[in-house]
């Protein structure tokens, strides 16, 4: 009977699905970012405003600690490495909830692009020199420096200052001129195909 | 209906008249009596597997998109309400393209209506690789949505190749194995993205070139069904028309016998609660599972490919749930099962919005969502056919297209922009199917009867199929299916109203009502 078959299958996914997803993803670490000491200074080599071509530019990231803010909230002993991040600016993330910002890192979406990961120096300063991947899209973004510890835990961060600065990335289209050629060859074919057999059933017809 | 040597020329593949022309048994009609699955005997099973599969494709074209829009909407710099706004366009083109492809079969069968629409709407599909805009994003998703309305030449085209003890069974594998489609290819997209990306090209040229399997797919399938298909067992429709074996009706008769009657309305509004939910889950599930619970491409795909894979069973299952209801209960039975399948349906939508905190739970609560909504769909069809006699077509091309107008209007209210989280969308979309499936209680058959109201005495299916009919007409004999459907509907009574609700005693057929579609 169509209704017990229907309620067995459906038993038996319920069974298989419940049993097989303690795949719980992004079990969070919980870091939030306004509980984190901004003593890192951060900057970055494109001017406010400028555009950057994926693939081709390049943009420079210096950084280094500011021993004031160090001071005040703890030495830099904990730091090991220093990750950073290319950030979606505030005016990229409008309209679009999988670029938005999170106070809770482990779901901050603003952040999604990793330039690099460097030990920390014990002076505190670093430069790495950053190709702007092909897989960039097409936004305006600025820099953020995360401090991570022996763990890989955010300790401390810096930026370029999101609301005044930021630079633009015009990313690929992805459009090469064989997937031209060829949409427009078959899209081509495809009506010539029902032309052909148009005609033909006409011939038939008046035959 | 034998065949005429002279007046009839019949193309296709028929052997030698005075052999046996067919490898199933058929009735007078020359519509099969059975349905082998897994059989390709022409012209009948293979009518069905071309009808299916080339439905199936045009679902993969139109929902090929969804499952890449993580990195469509980084390569054209789409916002949310882009995005819903072309989920929109998808399903809005088929809303008055369904309603003319009953016309376009009418006229010129459904091998060719199908066929031409599924080449003309192929370049949509292929343009879908050059785009670079949001505009244009929305044009191509509009344009392939069209191909949807090829629901309504398989339906028409298995209703000419079966007889009505398989008919139902034929529309019910043909529909709900199309509607996989839109479950397969979000498990395909991914799968091709990635092997193409694997092979060395960027990701925002991998996904341009993933638009070409579902594109080519299309093309190859409509070019089968015009080289290898016919429009009945007969033969094509231009001999049929040429021997005067087909009435042909005025479509002027047609639409009206359609649009005044009020059940064709009330069905419509409800599929569109059912199969509308159905497309709108399909644009929509992908996303939400890649962006609420961090999970990659593929696993996204492979989840909401489960919602629309259970149609392999659920859609045929709610088609044979509404015959076994009918055998034992009537009509009245097939109306009750179809509120309260949508209905639970609806429960666990709005249970599907709660559980968002919870990975597990909202898969768990999604499979069964989906088989409780694509039941529903193959339930409503277990109705369409008995609503009219005369606009059996029309009636399922308006019920077909209120399907597309719920969609329409539920990605519009709830999934459109960032006014309600996806979450929310989902919970008020379960409250708006509980709300949109109460007006079948409001159906009513005077032979047969209504959710709550029984039948009314001395009324019988052959006066309210007879209806349709104008005297000058019933006189010339015009109206001999209508009586003969009639007939045959006895068994709508339910198991105390057959006895005797018809007017004529006719022997209750082993053959159980016909069915126009799925």
């Amino acid at each position: 009977m169509a209704m017990a078959r229907d309620f067995r299958v459906v038993l038996c996914t319920l069974l298989l699905v419940l049993g097989a997803c303690h795949v719980t993803p992004a079990a969070a670490a919980g870091v939030r970012l306004s509980a984190l000491s901004k003593t890192l200074v951060v900057e970055a080599s494109p001017r406010a405003g400028q555009v950057l071509h994926a693939g081709e530019d390049t943009i420079t990231v210096t950084w280094s600690l500011n021993t004031t803010a160090a001071a005040a909230a703890g030495a830099d002993a904990g730091y090991k490495s220093v990750k950073l991040t290319l950030c979606y600016a505030p005016a990229s993330q409008v309209g679009r909830g999988w670029r938005k910002a999170h106070d809770e890192l482990s779901n901050d979406k603003a952040c999604q692009h990793t330039i690099a990961e460097r030990p920390y120096a014990a002076a505190g300063d670093g430069t790495f020199v950053y190709g702007v991947a092909r897989d960039v899209p097409t936004a305006s973004y600025y820099v953020r420096a995360y401090a991570l510890d022996a763990s890989g835990t955010q300790v401390a961060y810096g930026e370029t200052a999101p609301e005044e600065y930021s630079f633009a990335v015009a990313g690929i289209s992805g459009v090469t001129a064989p997937v031209r050629v060829a949409a427009g060859v078959l899209s081509a074919c495809s009506v010539a195909a029902l032309a052909v057999f148009l005609v033909l059933e006409n011939r038939k017809k008046n035959k | 209906m034998e065949a005429k040597p002279a007046a009839m020329e019949v193309e296709g593949v028929e052997a030698a008249r005075g052999k046996p022309r067919f490898r199933m048994p058929v009735d007078s009609d020359l519509k099969a009596t059975e349905f082998w699955l897994f059989s390709f005997a022409r012209p009948h099973m293979a009518s069905f597997h071309m009808a299916w599969f080339s439905f199936f494709c045009c679902f993969v074209s139109t929902f090929a998109a969804p499952p890449l829009l993580p990195l469509i909407r980084d390569t054209l710099g789409l916002t949310a309400t882009d995005i819903g706004n072309a989920g929109i366009a998808s399903v809005s083109g088929a809303v008055f393209a369904r309603l003319a492809m009953g016309t376009a079969c009418d006229l010129v069968g459904p091998r060719l209506a199908s066929a031409s629409l599924i080449l003309l709407t192929t370049p949509a599909v292929y343009c879908s690789s050059i785009i670079q805009s949001p505009s244009a994003y929305l044009l191509v998703r509009f344009f392939t949505g069209i191909s949807l309305a090829s629901f309504v030449s398989a339906q028409f085209w298995m209703s000419s190749m079966f007889s009505a003890p398989k008919v139902g069974l034929a529309n019910g594998v043909a529909g709900g194995w199309g509607n996989l489609g839109g479950g397969a290819v979000q498990l395909l997209m991914p799968l091709v993205y990635e092997a193409i990306h694997k092979i060395g090209s960027t990701p925002f040229t991998a996904w341009r070139i993933a638009f070409f399997i579902p594109g080519l797919m299309q093309t190859f399938s409509a070019i089968a069904v015009l080289a290898f298909g016919q429009d009945m067992p007969g033969g094509n429709y231009r001999s049929l028309h040429k021997s005067g074996d087909m009435h042909k009706d005025s479509f002027g008769n047609v639409l009206r016998h359609a649009l005044t009657n009020y059940r064709g309305w009330i069905l419509a509004l409800t599929y569109g609660y059912c199969f509308g939910v159905e497309l709108t889950i399909d644009n929509v599930v992908h996303q939400y599972f890649y962006d609420r619970f961090d999970v990659n491409l593929q696993t996204a795909g492979l989840i909401a490919a489960s919602f629309g894979m259970a149609n392999i069973i659920s859609r045929p299952g709610g088609g044979l749930l509404s015959d076994w209801l009918s055998s034992r209960y009537g009509m009245r039975g097939r109306l009750w099962g179809l509120w309260t399948v949508q209905t639970i349906g609806g429960v666990l939508c709005v249970v599907l919005g709660i559980v968002d905190f919870s990975f597990a739970a909202s898969v768990a609560v999604m499979v069964l969502f989906s088989f409780f909504v694509q039941a529903a769909c193959g339930l409503t069809f277990g109705i369409v056919p008995f609503v009219s006699r005369r606009s059996l077509g029309l009636i399922s091309g308006m019920t077909g297209g209120g399907g597309n107008v719920g969609a329409v209007l539920t990605q519009y209210i709830f999934f459109h922009g960032t006014k309600y989280k996806t979450e929310t969308g989902i919970k008020y979309m379960g409250l708006m199917i509980i709300a949109c499936t109460l007006p079948i209680v409001l159906i009513y058959f005077p032979q047969w009867g209504g959710m709550f109201v029984g039948p009314r005495k001395g009324a019988t299916a052959e006066e309210y199929y007879s209806r349709e009919w104008s005297e000058h007409e019933r006189e010339k004999g015009f109206n001999a299916a209508s009586v003969r459907f009639a007939e045959n509907s006895v068994r709508e009574g339910g198991r105390s109203g057959s006895a005797g609700q018809s007017r004529h005693t006719t022997p209750v057929d082993e053959s159980p009502p016909a069915r126009g579609g799925v």
